[in-house]
């Protein structure tokens, strides 16, 4: 630029966009998604122990039918969830935090797996995995994941299928 | 990622921080080797570290500062290299081909402003180009940031100029540079309001303080739009207010909203806020319920208050109806916003009538107003007057002060303490019935601001209607309430009172008539005050009412009538006192039938000797029936018998069986000591007592003076304390000496050295105390004056010869 001719005029010329509406620059983002894992409670004794969590769930996305939910899932919950998703989806469907094989050995000073420290852990490593899972499009759509984060109980025997959104 | 927390933020910080100085270093050294495009790297490497998004504001900002301060150095370079001759062409195409936008956009607009700096070639399109091309950064954080640095970069170098000075380089005018900052306003109010949806929602307070805490960068657009010098009032209104209030409004955020108006209020000149009230206001009634307007225009209020009052300003227009605007304005506002509540409401009502004060101080109606407009509102929130008992504002409440009950009598002082003058206060219609409104405690506390307010400012109050106004406004100070408390504090109601007993001498009439009237009025309310309230404000009432039977007395050669009114007026203090024995109180008529005995003497109208004996008898008649204590008793008859001895009304049909009446009641007394003292002070009756036959002159009966005094000698005899017998003989012995002096014949010499023998016989048997050395002094200094006046002779007063001393 400066005192020179302007011969690139054609290349810097700026396109004509349309302007945002001001409705637009000011929406609440329309992709809301937020799942959190709280409460752990272990129930039953002896072989039959075990710790389950509440899952809850707030959306603004369409696909979901309902906009707010809280269910109560467990680990074993979540592997079927993960297998489900690993069979039908096409998503690299993330890891879930270990088993903690070493900690349900029996002779153990503690409590093993139903140590507070643990179902914390646990609980983190279980929030992260859905969120991502939950955030993805595609597993959007999967008829398990639906069933798994909206309705209280999880038949095992659904048929698998999509969810298109309406 | 989002932002980590503090500790973590730290170290963050700290890297970044270092990388940053590792480029600068880099970049600084290839620029003096002139090495530019090696330069340029380091600049792009070192504006790459503002790319991060695990910073929280506050270190970002650091980080961001910390940059700024590097690149400047190459603004500096560029500058240098243009003013050598070095031409930088191309340069603004070049760093475009930066890999990343954060340090293309920060590259960008630093060799933008360069090339504005050194020419003004294209300035227009510069400025038209940056501030779009930050659209490329949407994050909220960076795109803020950046374009802040937008801001920082074009201060003092956009055009402010109605005209193109040369249309062929195209420097751009004041309305390119208001469409800079429009557009870069909007963008980064948008950005801003974005920052509230990102993260999980449980965190929502901690964004909302982070956004406040970035709030300054969105304000500053307006900051600088409010120094182009080149906007006038038009296009403040039509390109510059309307389309910030546009964005305002759209983007229904509190935050920004409560921020932002109050930012256009402080930044842009009251001429314009003045010219587009109208527009301001509006957009206040359509923000987002959550938004405390009150504030936002108490702070337009308040600021425009001070404009219209300040020397070296052009004042409000005349035509402009300021008061009615805001009336209306806030009119419309409440109606928008059913959920505001009540205190706010009235809060706006404040600062309206803080507007009408500061801007109108003449115009009571609109006060009035005001006041109207706040028992409508009221009205309709379905509150209802003098149901009391579930009074809505109670000042008390759960003994927490209630907000609007507080706020109601911020409201109702306003113009108590602006006008000083409560009489003023009265023309307000709606100023009573807003004070209906609250509870016994406020209402009370309401009343003594009032007549405090009187009592500070010596407001005399000159007629009776206004009497009857204030005293209903001040009701809970002059008779019990409905809603009261079954106990009182009866420390506050004693002072309470008290303030209502000074207040009554404010009332003063230009007419004596009129002050009748006053007077009347006041007993009325007054009287209803029950037992406890009016021995507080009984007894000034029968003082003011004295006072205006002298006035009458001095009138006497204008008003005819003025025995009949003053008769009057003693029957309105015999009623008046005769309340107060109703009201189980004794020692308080006493004296004021005395007092106006006295008056009544002293004014002398018709038929005032028989209101004087009334005054007198009931006077005594309160002594025998009501005084039971001896001290008290003591102290009453010794009242009764000088009031009497300063009497000269009575004819000697009535000065006897009265005169007689108080010997008979002196020697009645119980102890001794008090019968001897009562028929001592008695003894002057028959002296300088004075009857109508006398002619105003002292009776002087020696004989009957002689007796009492004797007869106090008797019974200080029968006293069986030595002491106490001593301390009356001496008493005696100084009565005998003044009538003595005064020239009573029935005194001897020889009775005066049988009382100094017996004295001096007895004094020295005393027990050595402080009494007795009282009693001795009182002798020692009676023996001293008689030595001086025989010493004196025979030239004043009688002869002391053969007084043995």
């Amino acid at each position: 630029m400066g005192d020179r001719e302007d011969p690139n005029a054609a290349d810097t010329r700026r396109l004509n966009t349309t302007k945002q509406s001001i409705e637009d620059a000011y929406a609440a983002p329309a992709n809301f998604l937020e799942i959190d894992i709280a409460n752990p409670e272990t129930h039953g004794i002896a072989k039959k122990r075990y710790t389950d969590y509440e899952v809850r769930m707030k959306t603004n996305l369409p696909v979901f039918k309902l906009k707010e939910s809280s269910v109560r899932r467990r680990y074993s919950d979540f592997e079927w969830l993960r297998s489900e998703l690993e069979r039908d989806s096409k998503i690299v469907v993330p890891p879930l935090p270990g088993k903690a094989f070493k900690r349900q050995l029996p002779f153990r000073g503690d409590d093993g797996i139903f140590e507070d420290e643990f179902i914390e852990e646990r609980r983190q490593g279980l929030e992260a995995f859905l969120n991502r899972i939950a955030g993805h499009p595609l597993a959007q759509n999967e008829r398990c994941l639906h069933m798994f984060l909206q309705e209280q109980d999880i038949d095992k025997n659904y048929t698998p299928g999509k969810i298109r959104n309406t | 990622m989002p932002p980590s927390q503090s500790e973590d933020q730290e170290k963050l910080l700290e890297e970044a921080s270092k990388e940053v100085k590792v480029q600068a270093f880099e970049m600084k050294r290839c620029l003096d080797k002139s090495k530019l495009m090696d330069g340029l790297k380091h600049a792009s490497n070192m504006l790459g570290e503002l790319r991060t998004s695990s910073l929280s504001p506050k270190s970002y900002y650091e980080l961001y500062m910390q940059v700024c301060d590097e690149v400047r150095h190459l603004e500096q370079f560029l500058l240098d290299e243009y003013q050598k001759g070095h031409k930088v062409a191309d340069l603004y195409e070049l760093v475009q081909y930066a890999g990343n936008i954060v340090p293309r956009l920060y590259l960008l607009i630093t060799v933008g402003m360069v090339y504005i700096k050194s020419s003004q070639h294209s300035r227009k399109d510069i400025m038209k180009d940056l501030v779009e091309m930050c659209r490329g950064v949407q994050h909220p954080l960076r795109g803020l940031f950046l374009r802040n640095y937008l801001l920082q970069c074009t201060r003092n170098i956009l055009p402010d100029a109605e005209q193109e000075e040369d249309p062929e380089v195209k420097t751009g005018t004041v309305e390119d540079s208001i469409d800079f900052f429009l557009l870069n306003f909007a963008e980064m109010n948008k950005l801003w309001v974005r920052m509230q949806h990102q993260g999980h929602t449980r965190d929502h307070e901690k964004r909302e303080k982070e956004r406040r805490e970035l709030k300054i960068l969105v304000g500053t657009n307006l900051v600088r739009l409010s120094q182009l010098e080149t906007i006038d009032g038009n296009r403040y209104k039509k390109l510059v207010l309307s389309e910030i209030l546009e964005q305002l409004v759209s983007c229904k955020d509190y935050i920004a909203q409560e921020y932002l108006m109050e930012c256009i209020i402080q930044v842009f000149p009251d001429e314009f806020h003045l010219d587009t009230l109208d527009l301001f206001l509006k957009a206040c009634a359509d923000l987002n319920p959550t938004v405390n307007v009150k504030n936002i225009i108490i702070a337009l209020i308040d600021r425009l208050a001070v404009f219209a009052t300040r020397d070296d300003s052009a004042g409000i227009p005349d035509d402009l109806k300021l008061f009615d605007i805001f009336s209306e304005q806030i009119a419309v506002i409440i109606q928008a916003r059913p959920d505001m509540p009540p205190e706010d409401i009235v809060a706006l009502q404040v600062s309206l009538i803080n507007l009408a004060l500061k801007c109108y101080p003449d115009r009571v109606d609109f006060i009035d107003k005001v006041l109207e407009t706040t028992t409508e509102i009221f009205h309709k929130l379905g509150l209802e007057q003098n149901l009391y008992p579930h009074s809505f504002f109670c000042l008390r409440q759960s003994k927490q002060s209630n907000p609007v009950a507080k706020e109601l009598i911020r409201l109702l002082k306003i113009p108590l303490d602006s006008y000083n003058n409560i009489l003023v206060l009265l023309k307000l219609k709606h100023f009573g019935m807003v004070v209906e409104y609250l509870d016994y405690e406020g209402r009370r506390s309401m009343g003594k601001l009032i007549i405090s307010n009187a009592l500070d400012h010596k407001t005399q109050i000159p007629l009776q209607e206004q009497v009857d106004q204030i005293l209903l406004l001040v009701a809970p100070l002059v008779q019990d309430q409905v809603d009261q408390p079954a106990e009182d504090d009866p420390e506050e109601f004693a002072e309470d009172q008290s303030l209502m007993g000074r207040f009554l001498n404010l009332l003063e009439a230009e007419s004596a008539d009129q002050q009748y009237l006053i007077l009347t009025a006041a007993r009325k309310h007054f009287g209803n005050g029950g037992n406890k309230r009016i021995k507080y404000t009984l007894p000034p009432l029968v003082f003011s009412a004295l006072r205006l039977a002298y006035r009458y007395k001095e009138l006497s050669e204008e008003d005819d009538k003025w025995e009949k009114k003053c008769q009057k007026i003693f029957t309105f203090c015999h009623q008046t006192i005769s309340a107060l024995i109703k009201a189980e109180l004794a020692e308080l008529p006493l004296r004021l039938f005395l007092q106006g005995a006295i008056a009544a003497g002293q004014i002398g109208f018709e038929n005032h000797e028989t209101v004087a004996y009334e005054f007198m008898s009931q006077a005594f008649s309160l002594y025998e029936d009501e005084i039971s204590d001896s001290k008290a008793q003591l102290a009453a008859i010794t009242l009764i018998i000088c009031t009497f001895e300063k009497t000269s009304c009575f004819s000697e049909e009535n000065h006897e069986p009265l005169r007689t009446q108080c010997a008979l009641a002196a020697s009645k007394l119980l102890k001794k000591p008090d019968q001897c003292q009562g028929v001592g002070v008695c003894s002057h009756l028959f002296w300088s007592g004075r009857t109508t036959e006398s002619e105003g002159e002292e009776i002087r009966v020696g004989e009957r003076v002689v007796e009492c005094l004797k007869k106090a000698l008797r019974i200080a005899k029968q006293c069986m304390d030595p002491t106490v017998q001593v301390q009356l003989f001496v008493e005696i012995l100084n009565r005998y000496l003044y009538f003595f002096e005064k020239g009573n014949d029935k005194i001897t010499v020889q009775i005066l050295n049988q009382l100094l023998e017996k004295i001096r016989e007895d004094l020295p048997n005393l027990e050595d105390n402080e009494e007795t050395e009282q009693i001795t002094k009182h002798f020692q200094n009676t023996l001293e004056h008689l030595r001086m006046k025989q010493e004196a002779g025979e030239s004043d007063g009688p002869s002391y010869e053969g007084l043995t001393l």
